[in-house]
């Protein structure tokens, strides 16, 4: 790659992530709840109610014998004639990995559509980053030799690294991902349910948790073709003949909302998240849909 | 309907292949890349398949097929019936003057007789019945295959002259290879000959004659002139039915005079059509013509002899004879000097040209050699009008059309009970019928004629005790006429009325009209203008010869002497058609021959062009459907073109209400306004003013500003207008509410009004009460809280760093808009200052500066100047520098 390309393809990825940003820009920082303590969680902002490292006050507890003398508070031991002990909460960060599919099948739009699926799993990827780094979370493609990013540029490196990765084909095969760590898959999801199974039970026995996104061209949801077609794969070698596709467009629509409640299902056994987007509704509600169910739910504090 | 190349409809034959052949070949499927393709594997088991093209678009094809096939087997519709006999087939067109009316039917029937001719691969050959332009006798032309001959036909016209049936019958006795004949008859016999003619073309061989039951031709005779009218005799061949006709009278220049009717009656051959026309219009006259198809019959030449009548005068006594209202003469040339040519001198002088009429004002001629010329002169067809009075009431001639008594009748007068006679009204028939008789006309004098029996019928105008006041007599052709009176007003008021002028139009009418010098041994009169076959002038045709000045009239048509006009160009003479013609007699249909009608069968009709271009068609729609099954194009294109053509449709429409207003758009330019204050002094300051700082912003800034607009509140539309300027005048008197309201409303949009009370701050200034002015004025304005104008302000840094803001005077505070209200950008919409800016900018035609500042010095006007730019550019460009004070802190917000 010379020079003049890498500039360029930077230029690209910092395009992209300003995108991203801005499409962000309107939810408020995203807290992703951590259920969990793991091991791997490192320090961050999410206070864990409990005693620990961190920078905000958690609670003053009477100096007890072993203490460093340090760590009196002499401010408030002034105030009584016992000495105390300033704790502060215990903060961590949780790492979310983030994963699109662009195989051919997602490097395609119908007719009339302006954006391919991938462009939109992408737009929602870096999107989706920018929200979790804003609310200092820590973000990883899920690709081999990536690691987790943080900070102010980690969106820029994410954009930047977000191009070199990918070129495999259906669900991610990688497995080493950090356990309790989140997990959200986009891509059209069309493969058949027992692969996706496989996938989906191996992130779930890590253990990690997530969301996964099914992208979706309108035509793919709709049919919207007319007369005798011939349609063919973008994978493999498949071709059909539909002699008149009015007839079969019912039957499609059924398979496709199988294809979809089995989706749902396996993510639901696995605790995992599932939703659909069609890339000709605005980019805005899918990731409305991913904050929520991503952020932590009140009610279960 | 027949088939040229009948063995190509055996390919219809493979129609049904066809059939098969496209039922078993489907459409070719549209290819679309699709990802979720998984999902649609096995589907189609399940689907209807249509797998065949279906049936109606398989019956478009066949029949597109089958139209491709008939129509290149060539149908013709309408073929009509087969030719008789065999061998070469000869067309005879009778192509005289009787075939025009209806010439293109003619050609379509002979084209017809041809095209059948060329169907039987016959050859044809053409006789044309009438001699050519060339003059050669009707010849028949060698056999020629049917392409040939049919441009030998179309370069046949109708002619001029009739028939040749003579000549025409010695080439048919000349015709020696048998074969058919066609013959294209005008259904006249043209004159002898007929007989021969047909039985020459019936001893040829079959005989088909292509005619109309009656022939149609009409044809105009040469008119008559009568006492008020010209009448025209139309002659036909006699028909069952009544024939109406109508004649058009036309002017050399071809415009129409009149338009008469007549009928000719059932089996008669003539009727008679009377022009009448006043003699101005009459004397325009150049030819009469038969309403409707045009030919040579259908018109009739009128040269001079039908507008030239001399009137030569002769005067009893030739001393007093001119002497105004009392001469004999005098009346006589008022009445006729308008419309005749008259001729002075005596009789004998007169007779020795051409004359129409001879008037005898009481003139006595004796008997003698004078008397021999002038009965001679009548015989020939003069028309000889006398007056009476005391000689001849004394020692009457004998060129008087009734015997007179001797002397006179006193009517009236001191030593008379009698009364002077009024006129009696003219009867019918006589040449003044119609014309109506003044009742204050009364006669005092008159000469008595004998009375006999013939006298009644003499007698043309009568007094009202039945005295003859006008009498005549036909003498050869000619008429002798005697008013019973003086042409002068001594016996009679008469000459005075303008009854005299009509009586004597109307006698002079009714005499013979003269050619131009007729001398028989004269020089030959070449041909000018001829008629052609259409009755159109034209230049003559080549075997065209001279003619004999007497001969003209006589001569019949001829290629040698067609119709026209002969002679100089001051002394036309007509030669017309029906001038040596015989009337039109119908022929009979030639014997043995079939007779069909000439327009009868309709032309026959090339089917294939239209089978063909139906087949195109189909072949079109079917691409359109076949695109249409396999989605290569959309609705939506189809709808976008449907738009299209709607927006087409509703772009002239949409034109029309888009009205401006009249004057020049004031939105083509920018320019600043001023408010009409109706104080002359203030508003010529304004304009001048902003003029100058309009010229001044030109020349130092980007800006470009127009002549600056006056406008008055409430009338105008001020959002034109970036900035208003508005002297505060006390004897303007306060704004009215619509006013108020334009003003709110032109600052509530972004506009800028320069309020300007010109006192330099009170009292001192020129302009006492301003401000007292000022605050009723703006009572009703929507006046923002306001500050005074500092050097923070936008309005000092929009273009120049100003530090004070001076206008003729200096130093007075201005007052701005105090908050930054965001709803107007920051903008001010309103400057209130006292420091009479458009004095100062003011500059007048020569250049100078008309009102000088206050304290002064060149750096006061300056400054005023260039508040004046930062004015304009405020109002241009509203914060934009503004903003640009901010631009440090936007950087240092934006760093990373």
């Amino acid at each position: 790659m010379s020079g003049a390309d890498r500039s360029a393809s930077a230029l690209d990825g910092a395009r992209a992530a300003r995108r991203a940003e801005t499409l962000g820009a309107r939810l408020p920082p995203l807290l992703v709840q951590a259920e969990r303590v793991a091991s791997t969680v490192a320090q961050g902002v999410h206070g864990r109610r409990r005693v620990g490292q961190g920078d905000s006050f958690w609670q003053f507890r009477p100096f007890l014998a072993g203490d460093p003398a340090s760590r009196i508070d002499w401010r408030q031991s002034a105030r009584s004639d016992r000495a105390y002990i300033r704790e502060t909460e215990w903060e961590a960060a949780q790492t979310v990995c983030l994963w699109r599919d662009c195989g051919p099948s997602m490097r395609w739009k119908s007719r009339g559509q302006p954006v391919e699926k991938v462009a939109r799993a992408e737009l929602l990827l870096l999107a989706l980053a920018a929200l979790l780094l804003r609310g200092g979370e820590r973000v990883r493609l899920i690709a081999p030799g990536t690691r987790a990013l943080a900070g102010r540029h980690a969106l820029d490196r994410l954009a930047d690294e977000l191009p070199r990765t990918g070129g495999e084909e259906g669900l991610p095969v990688e497995t080493d991902l950090p356990r309790h760590a989140r997990v959200v898959l986009f891509g059209d999801l069309l493969s058949p349910l027992p692969e996706v199974q496989v996938v989906v039970g191996r992130l779930a026995a890590i253990p990690v948790v997530g969301t996964l996104l099914q992208i979706l061209d309108p035509a793919e949801a709709a049919l919207p073709y007319t007369g005798r077609v011939k349609f063919q794969g973008m994978r493999i070698a498949q071709e059909v003949l539909i002699p008149r596709v009015e007839g079969v467009r019912d039957a499609y629509a059924q398979r496709l909302a199988e294809q979809q409640e089995g989706l749902a299902k396996i993510c639901a056994a696995a605790g995992f998240g599932f939703s659909v987007h069609h890339t000709d509704h605005p980019p805005e509600a899918a990731l409305l849909s991913l904050y929520t169910a991503l952020a932590p739910v009140t009610g279960r504090r | 309907m027949i088939f040229a190349s009948p063995w190509l409809l055996l390919a219809l034959v493979a129609l049904p292949l066809l059939w098969w052949l496209l039922r078993v070949t489907p459409p070719a499927p549209r290819q679309e890349v699709f990802p979720a393709v998984r999902l649609l594997l096995g589907l189609n088991a399940t689907a209807e398949t249509p797998a065949r093209t279906p049936w109606w678009l398989l019956a478009l094809r066949v029949l597109a097929a089958a139209l491709v096939i008939v129509g290149l087997a060539q149908p013709v519709l309408e073929a009509g019936t087969r030719l008789a006999g065999n061998g070469p087939m000869l067309l005879v067109v009778d192509d005289g003057w009787a075939s025009a009316a209806d010439w293109p039917r003619r050609m379509t029937a002979a084209n017809g007789a041809i095209d059948r001719a060329q169907r039987a691969g016959r050859e044809v050959a053409l006789l044309a019945t009438t001699a050519n332009e060339s003059g050669a006798k009707p010849q028949a032309t060698p056999p020629m295959p049917a392409p040939e001959l049919r441009s030998r036909l179309a370069a046949l016209r109708p002619k001029s002259w009739p028939v040749d049936r003579t000549a025409a019958a010695a080439a048919l006795d000349g015709w020696k290879r048998g074969g058919s004949v066609v013959y294209v008859a005008d259904g006249l016999t043209d004159g002898a000959g007929y007989d021969e003619f047909a039985q020459a073309m019936a001893a040829i061989g079959p005989v088909t004659e292509l005619r109309d039951e009656v022939p149609g031709a009409q044809l105009l005779l040469q008119p008559r002139a009568t006492a008020d009218s010209l009448v025209v005799p139309v002659v036909q061949a006699p028909r069952p039915a009544p024939t109406d006709v109508a004649v058009l009278a036309q002017s050399g220049d071809g415009r129409t005079l009149a338009r008469v009717t007549a009928t000719i009656a059932p089996d008669a051959a003539q009727a008679e059509a009377a022009i009448k026309l006043p003699p101005e219009l009459r004397n325009t006259l150049a030819r009469v013509v038969l309403e409707g198809p045009a030919s040579a019959g259908s018109v009739v030449l009128l040269d001079e002899r039908w507008r030239r009548r001399p009137v030569g005068l002769v005067a009893g006594d030739e001393t007093t004879e001119n002497t105004p209202l009392t001469g004999q003469l005098f009346y006589l040339r008022r009445a006729l000097s308008p419309y005749t040519e008259l001729r002075d001198g005596d009789v004998k002088t007169l007779l020795s040209r051409d004359l129409s009429v001879l008037i005898l004002a009481d003139h006595v001629v004796p008997d003698g050699p004078e008397h021999d010329l002038v009965a001679e002169w009548v015989r020939k067809g003069g028309m000889l009008i006398r007056f009476a009075g005391p000689q001849t009431a004394e020692h009457p001639d004998g060129l008087l059309p009734v015997t007179l008594l001797a002397g006179d009748r006193q009517l009236g007068g001191a030593m008379s009970w009698s009364q002077p006679e009024p006129l009696s009204p003219f009867a019918v028939g006589t040449p003044f019928d119609g014309l109506t008789v003044p009742p204050d006309v009364r006669v005092s004098r008159q000469v008595l004629a004998e009375p006999n029996a013939q006298l009644a019928g003499q007698t043309w105008a009568r007094l009202g005790d039945g005295t003859p006041l006008v009498t005549q007599k036909a003498v050869g052709a000619g008429r002798i006429v005697l008013f019973h009176v003086t042409p002068n007003a001594d016996w009679s008021d008469l000459p005075l009325s303008g009854l005299f002028v009509d009586m004597l139009r109307r006698l002079v009418a009714l005499s013979a009209g003269v050619a131009g010098a007729d001398d028989p041994s004269g020089p030959p009169l070449a041909p000018a203008e001829v008629l052609d076959g259409f009755g159109r002038l034209g230049p003559p045709p080549i075997a065209a010869t001279a003619l004999q000045p007497p001969e003209v009239a006589r001569a019949t048509a001829s290629p040698q002497h067609p119709p026209g006009l002969y002679g100089p160009e001051n002394g036309r003479h007509a030669l017309n058609l029906a001038a040596g013609l015989d009337l039109p007699k119908a022929a009979a249909a030639v014997p043995g021959a079939s007779v069909d009608p000439i327009g009868g069968a309709p032309a026959e009709k090339a089917l294939a062009p239209w089978l063909l271009g139906t087949a195109l068609v189909l072949f079109a729609i079917d691409l359109l459907v076949s695109l249409g099954l396999r989605g290569l194009y959309r609705g939506r294109t189809v709808g976008r073109a449907a738009a299209m053509i709607a927006l087409l449709f509703a772009v002239a429409p949409a034109h029309a209400q888009n009205a401006v207003p009249p004057g020049p758009n004031p939105a083509l330019q920018t320019r600043l306004a001023y408010i009409v204050t109706g104080d002359d002094q203030i508003d010529s300051i304004s304009r001048a003013g902003l003029a100058g700082l309009s010229d001044y912003v030109n020349r130092r800034s980007a800006a470009t500003l127009a002549d600056p607009a006056p406008v008055t509140l409430g009338e105008d539309d001020l959002s034109f207008y970036p900035l208003i300027y508005w002297p505060i005048s006390p004897d303007a008197g306060a704004p009215s509410a619509a006013a108020v309201e334009a003003l709110n409303d032109y600052m509530a949009h972004g506009g800028i009004v320069l309020i300007d009370t010109r006192d330099g701050g009170g009292g001192g200034g020129l302009a006492n009460g301003a401000e007292e002015a000022l605050q009723t004025f703006t009572k009703g304005l929507t006046i923002p809280q306001l500050t005074p104008l500092t050097t923070a302000h936008v309005l000092a840094r929009a273009f120049y760093l100003l530090q004070d803001f001076p206008g003729r005077y200096e130093g007075e505070t201005v007052w701005v808009q105090r908050d930054q209200d965001r709803t107007n950008d920051s903008v001010s919409p309103v400057i209130i200052g006292s420091n009479d800016w458009a004095s100062a900018w003011a500059v007048d035609a020569q250049g100078r500066y008309p009102y000088a500042v206050i304290p002064g010095g060149t750096r006061q006007r300056t400054m005023a100047y260039r508040f004046g730019v930062n004015l304009v550019m405020y109002a241009l460009t509203g914060n934009y520098k503004g903003d640009q004070v901010h631009v440090p802190a936007l950087l240092e917000r934006l760093g990373q």
